[in-house]
């Protein structure tokens, strides 16, 4: 895990307890995970009355250190034994390292899906609508009396965020067809996590 | 139902008792071929030069007769009504039945041109699918996570287009459970006793 150095003496302000004692540090530790995980935090996450002894250029300095650090371990995946080995060598004493390894195991999870939510897909399937109708007659044909399907994919864009619709058409044959196909992509996706 | 022909197009079929009726079965196919693929303002002028009569009078003949084999097509128009309208025009027991043979055979290529017509959604093709498993990405490593990618044929007026979409496990059980109800709904009471009565 390559880190800045301004991360790296981030972090190791952080371990400095006169820099930070221990109320302060858990403090900054919670704001930092907030602040990457709750999608309604705002800037005011380090207005703490326990924090304001501190000077703002370091509160910020070691709020972005732990926040990136945090990314970077999530995005590795890290285990115990990693977060460990790096705090040591920022000079981390046992207690803080303790309270950064329970405080990363409880937001593991949040962390995990917002960091596997990034990126770009294809156009992702979300909702299928269908219509059945009974076909009577049109202007140029009459007498059709024949039944279609209109069938509705709602669609979500990651990038885009908009939500466009792929509407079609299709007889009973075809539906027939498309209801077969999905059915053996979903026996082969069965067969698959058997393996 | 009767059709009911306009004295102009009455007046452009008279034409046709006049030439023999292999030249009829003749513009029967010009007009069948022309609603394939468009018309054709050469193929009259030959005609015209063989019969020895205007373009203009082949070119109604023709469009009469196309008109008279859609419109009787449209409406489903029985045996015994297109012969009752074709009546009207006083033309001879041959010629009658060789109007009659000529909607009876192309009716149903007719009826499905026809139908090409009318507003259309993109209709479905085909479809085909693979399934994946993402393993890592730029912000995320040590991955699975499965997916289908499926490639959407449609066509519309003739034009095809696909589309390449992607969805989960779980909303792919979802989209089979909702299309198999969507099949199930025509074998319903309810769409049967419609189906039977919309005649």
């Amino acid at each position: 895990m390559e880190l800045s150095e301004y991360v790296q003496k981030g972090f190791q302000r952080l371990a400095d307890p006169c820099s930070f004692d221990s109320k302060a540090f858990t403090l900054l530790l919670r704001a930092a995970f907030q602040s990457l995980l709750d999608a309604q935090a705002d800037e005011a996450v380090l207005d703490h009355p326990d924090l304001k002894h501190i000077d703002p250029v370091v509160l910020k300095h070691c709020h972005a250190a732990a926040a990136t650090y945090i990314l970077e371990a999530g995005k590795q995946r890290a285990d115990k034994s990693t977060l460990s080995t790096f705090l040591e060598d920022c000079k981390f004493d046992r207690e803080r390292i303790e309270l950064f390894c329970t405080e990363y195991q409880s937001n593991k999870n949040s962390l995990e899906i917002l960091l596997g939510s990034i990126g770009r897909s294809l156009p992702h399937i979300t909702d299928v609508s269908w219509r059945l109708e009974y076909q009577i007659k049109t202007n140029q044909l009459h007498k059709m009396h024949k039944p279609a399907y209109l069938v509705t994919l709602n669609v979500e864009n990651t990038d885009s965020h908009s939500q466009p619709e792929i509407s079609f058409s299709c007889t009973m044959e075809q539906l027939q067809d498309l209801v077969g196909k999905l059915k053996d992509a979903s026996k082969s996706l069965e067969r698959a996590t058997q393996l | 139902m009767l059709l009911d022909l306009s004295e102009e197009h009455k007046e452009h079929l008279a034409f046709l008792p006049q030439v023999d009726a292999a030249v009829v079965a003749e513009f029967g196919r010009i007009a069948v071929e022309f609603l394939r693929r468009g018309s054709n303002p050469k193929i009259y002028e030959g005609a015209a030069r063989k019969l020895s009569v205007s373009s203009e009078t082949i070119q109604h003949g023709v469009e009469g007769l196309t008109y008279l084999l859609t419109e009787s097509s449209k409406l489903m128009v029985s045996e015994l009504d297109f012969q009752d309208s074709v009546f009207v025009l006083g033309f001879s027991e041959e010629l009658n039945k060789l109007l009659l043979q000529l909607y009876l055979d192309n009716r149903k290529e007719i009826r499905t041109i026809l139908s090409e017509l009318a507003p259309d959604f993109p209709s479905y093709h085909n479809l085909e699918w693979r399934l994946d498993v993402q393993l890592a990405s730029r912000s995320l490593r040590q991955q699975i996570k499965p997916s289908l990618t499926l490639k959407l044929h449609l066509s519309q007026n003739g034009e095809p287009s696909t589309t390449v979409l992607q969805t989960d496990p779980a909303t792919l059980l979802h989209l089979v459970q909702q299309l198999e109800q969507a099949l199930e709904e025509m074998k319903t009471n309810h769409c049967r006793r419609v189906v039977r009565n919309i005649k």
